[in-house]
């Protein structure tokens, strides 16, 4: 039976084709949200791990670049019990890095491949106040530097000096003028500046790997930020209380402020990505009506052109069962195929995607992705086949045979 | 081995009732070559469809080796035509992507092909002249030969009855002839009773049990065609409509 109706699809190729491309685009689609939603947590993840402390901003804004705070703030946060260091931070999009503005880095980006490549990547400018940042024991900058960087992170020495760390992607989106990536001693415009680079860290997170890093107060300049405002303000807590209750404490003794911790942050990220799974459920669950339309469709035109035979079937002794086995069987085939087709496809799809992305955001397929992949292509075969093979086993052969006899 | 009692059969035509046939009642013995004649519309195909329980009457009873096949359950309808009755097609109906030995082999695709069935298959093509086209598709056969592998599928399940619509219809006179020969050659080397639906009534041979129909009456058949509790049967009450008997 199974090579009967493998049979019945190849006897027509180029529909069995049409209908295996149309219905292994949607297994695609579902694989590549599947792999781009994996590779987004995968990515923040990582990138949270690295980060232990208490981030303060501004209530009800999304990250500290659009938070603005009173600088005095510091103060009372290292006046809480349980706040081992609290250093203030300034952050700001860059407003122009070797006289590329914002928009023409992101769209010459995407033009010509070098530089940041997308409105996400954008440079941003962090400033620190480098004698509150030398007592914290979590920052991620100097620990990147120290393990896979080069120069020195900033020192006391750089107050008030136009010294700037970077990434090394920076170095490379910002090339000298022969092309060769910033090192250490050349220098960066940032809008009618020079900065000299002091130092280069890799995290390996595109979301970390795009800041700046000054002084607080020559960031304030580049920024054109008033004196007497910071944007955050990173805090570390002793063990005990730990970082929830310092996080609590500083959120009940400043109104108006957002203490997040790490565990705040991936447990929103959480539900962000909760939300996003939905959204994508609700696109797979449209991809698959649409591909079992597509079989339906195929099965119907398929089981209407073979009214004859299907009789003949039915008189020389198959049951309406056996018919319905056969289609189903021919359907099954159908989704089958159309999910190994749609494997392959998104397979090299995410291998090519994954020669353009870096920073650490990686599209990755499981052997499980793809196994719910062809096993939704079966699925999806089985119930679009239900219909046009209950329609064939339901054909009154005596018609049938009338068809085919005269 | 058959009994036909007074069948009839109704069905709509669009919104115009149609009587196929109108109590019809014969008897054929087993291992006779009979043919139903008549002309087009006469109800002769609905009467052989009947017998291979693909349609039911209206009323009557039709026995085939004592089964009752108005009584019987779609299942046991299927398990009939399964194991017990052979079609040929006028216009053969072979599966275009099998090949000879597969279309002769598809009644028992569902539940597997056996060895035997397998070697049957081939016994019987090379019987009717096709032991060196079994790989063939039909398309690569002449309508002869694709009635002739037609044929192999009705016999390949060692069936009591093999009924035949029009099996020359489609074929010029002289493959008619051949696959008349090869009918009748078969037909006694397995026993098996054959009926026979034609137009064309040169194939006819004294020894044949003929029925002809008209209008859905059966209005000729030799005496012992006819049930002795048929209406139209000479010791039954006489029916004016239905007896004409003697070939």
């Amino acid at each position: 039976m199974g090579k009967f109706a493998w049979r019945n699809l190849l006897t027509r190729p180029m529909r069995t084709a049409l209908a295996l491309i149309g219905l292994s685009i949607p297994i695609l689609g579902v694989l590549g949200l599947f792999s781009l939603s994996n590779g987004l947590r995968d990515m923040v993840g990582d990138t949270l791990s690295q980060i232990e402390g208490v981030m303060v901003i501004r209530e009800n804004v999304p990250s500290p670049v659009f938070s603005t705070l009173p600088a005095e703030l510091a103060d009372k946060i290292r006046a809480i019990p349980g706040v081992r260091a609290a250093a203030p931070e300034v952050w700001g999009i860059a407003p122009n890095v070797e006289g590329q503005g914002m928009l023409m880095r992101s769209v010459g980006g995407l033009m010509t491949k070098k530089g940041p490549s997308s409105l996400l990547d954008q440079t941003v400018i962090s400033g620190q106040d480098i004698a509150a940042h030398a007592n914290l024991k979590s920052a991620v900058f100097p620990r990147a530097l120290e393990a896979k960087g080069e120069g020195r992170f900033l020192n006391e020495g750089d107050k008030g000096q136009p010294n700037i760390v970077i990434s090394r992607k920076i170095a490379r989106d910002f090339p000298n003028a022969d092309g060769s990536p910033r090192t250490v001693g050349d220098t960066l415009r940032i809008a009618d500046a020079d900065y000299t680079i002091v130092g280069l860290y890799e995290t390996g997170s595109m979301l970390l790997d795009v800041v700046i890093l000054m002084d607080i107060d020559e960031a304030r300049k580049a920024l054109k930020m008033p004196k007497e405002l910071v944007s955050a303000i990173y805090v570390e807590a002793n063990s005990p209380p730990g970082y929830e209750a310092v996080s609590a404490a500083i959120e009940a003794n400043e109104p108006g402020v957002d203490a997040r911790n790490m565990n705040e942050v991936q447990a929103d990220f959480g539900t962000l990505m909760g939300q996003v799974d939905k959204l994508l459920m609700m696109t797979v669950s449209l991809a698959l009506i649409v591909g079992i339309v597509g079989i339906v469709n195929t099965m119907l035109m398929s089981t209407t052109e073979r009214f004859v035979e299907f009789g003949v079937l039915r008189t020389i002794g198959w049951s309406q069962a056996n018919i319905l086995g056969l289609v189903t069987l021919e359907s099954a085939y159908l989704g089958l195929l159309s999910g190994l087709v749609g494997c392959a496809l998104a397979w090299l799809g995410t291998a090519a995607a994954n020669q353009f992305i870096g920073g650490g955001m990686r599209l990755g397929l499981s052997p499980q992705s793809l196994i719910v992949g062809v096993g939704l292509s079966i699925v999806m075969g089985i119930l679009g086949g239900l219909y046009p093979a209950w329609r064939a086993a339901r054909m009154v052969p005596m018609e049938a045979i009338r068809l085919g006899s005269h | 081995m058959i009994d036909v009692v007074n069948v009839w059969k109704s069905y709509k035509s669009g919104t115009r009732p149609v009587e196929a046939l109108r109590g019809i009642s014969c008897h054929i013995e087993r291992g006779r070559f009979a043919f139903i004649v008549g002309p087009s519309g006469s109800g002769k195909s609905t009467l052989l469809y009947m017998l291979g329980a693909v349609d039911r009457p209206t009323k009557g009873e039709i026995l085939v080796e004592g089964e009752d096949l108005v009584k019987m359950s779609e299942s046991a309808q299927n398990d009939y035509r399964r194991e017990k009755v052979g079609f040929i097609f006028q216009s053969f109906n072979l599966i275009s992507n099998l090949s000879a030995i597969d279309n002769v082999l598809i009644p028992f695709l569902p539940r597997g092909v056996t060895a035997e069935q397998r070697e049957r298959a081939v016994t019987l093509l090379t019987q009717v002249g096709l032991g060196d086209r079994l790989d063939h598709r039909p398309y690569q056969l002449s309508g002869g030969e694709q009635q002739r592998v037609a044929i192999a599928r009705a016999l390949v399940k060692q069936p009591v009855l093999v009924l035949a619509d029009e099996p020359t219809g489609e074929l010029d006179s002289k493959t008619g002839d051949e696959i008349y020969k090869i009918l009748r050659t078969m037909q006694q080397a397995y026993q098996a009773t054959l009926v026979v639906v034609t137009h064309d009534r040169r194939f006819i041979t004294p020894r044949d049990l003929v029925l002809e129909i008209q209008d859905g009456h059966l209005i000729a058949g030799p005496t012992d065609a006819l049930a002795p509790h048929c209406p139209s049967h000479p010791q039954a009450e006489p029916n004016p409509s239905a007896v004409k008997a003697g070939e």
